[in-house]
């Protein structure tokens, strides 16, 4: 019943293109590298595109490829924290600060600079939204390992976020008038 | 800590780690490296292969045919050679037998 299913490889780019493009941004913190991690995963697709049953099953695929794919790129790399984003700013030309709040742009930020178990698991949480379940199944991990690492990871990014927000949080409060 | 409650927080995540738009060069790129791999032009290769081990087999078997006829041409060449010897050999052993006779000749004579 699935393989009534017939892949549009151009129709499958259209649709998951940002999804893998933003995953590998934010789990490298480098745009050109995010660039070429994403047409290796989608000519990856298209060598597999036989084997893929659904469409529910390519974005699986893909979000999976995506992410194996990035921290294979991430132990190629030394991982540079912050600089890397000021750096992809300065090389790029890109504003995070003009897209988002300040808040939100801070925040994608302060991801770089969590460990990688822990980012892989806030990005699949809060740009996928997908469930513990399915994270886990998407990183071949188990759920309890994904749920402590949700739990720490988002412990550890409030606390950044405290510490580096302090100036916003203090502007938020004003202007609640507390 | 003076921060917003957690739900708080975890929507302002929500929010910045919206999926950010590709660039628009992808998927140019995507269908360019697609197409150079398409199987028209595995076919296309293959005609390239078989041109090129066509055109090795031709000088391939161009240098050994000029080697062999070059051998060729050197094994005549000492054929001919062998042969002038024999001549020379006998017209010498002649004039030889020649010289002894009339040295013979010459001998009784005296």
């Amino acid at each position: 019943m699935a393989h009534d299913w017939q892949p549009d490889f151009e129709q499958l780019v259209d649709e998951h293109q940002s999804m893998v493009f933003s995953l590998a941004w934010r789990m490298t913190g480098d745009r050109g590298l995010a660039e070429e991690i994403a047409q290796d995963v989608f000519l990856e697709l298209d060598r597999h595109l036989g084997k893929i049953e659904s469409a529910a099953h390519a974005c699986f695929w893909l979000r999976r490829v995506t992410m194996s794919r990035s921290a294979d790129a991430l132990r190629r790399r030394v991982v540079r924290g912050l600089d890397l984003w000021v750096e992809m700013e300065e090389h790029h030309g890109i504003s995070v600060v003009e897209r988002t709040s300040p808040l939100g742009a801070r925040l994608e930020q302060l991801l770089a600079t969590l460990p990688e178990s822990q980012r892989a698991a806030l990005v699949l949480r809060y740009q996928e939204d997908l469930t513990p379940e399915e994270i886990a199944a998407t990183l071949q991990a188990p759920v309890a390992t994904v749920k402590s690492n949700l739990q720490r990871g988002l412990k550890l990014l409030r606390a950044k976020a405290a510490n580096h927000l302090k100036e916003y949080v203090r502007g938020k409060e004003y202007a609640r008038g507390i | 800590m003076g921060f917003e409650p957690m739900e708080e927080f975890e929507q302002e995540l929500r929010q910045a780690f919206e999926r950010r738009p590709a660039p628009t060069s992808l998927k140019r790129r995507l269908m360019e490296s697609r197409r150079t791999r398409q199987p028209g032009n595995h076919v296309l290769n293959w005609q390239r292969l078989a041109a090129a081990i066509l055109l090795t087999a031709t000088l391939g078997g161009g240098l050994v045919w000029r080697n062999r006829e070059e051998q060729r041409k050197g094994e005549a060449a000492r054929e001919q050679v062998l042969t002038a010897l024999r001549i020379t050999n006998r017209a010498l052993n002649q004039m030889n037998t020649q010289l002894a006779a009339h040295g013979r000749a010459q001998r009784q004579g005296d």
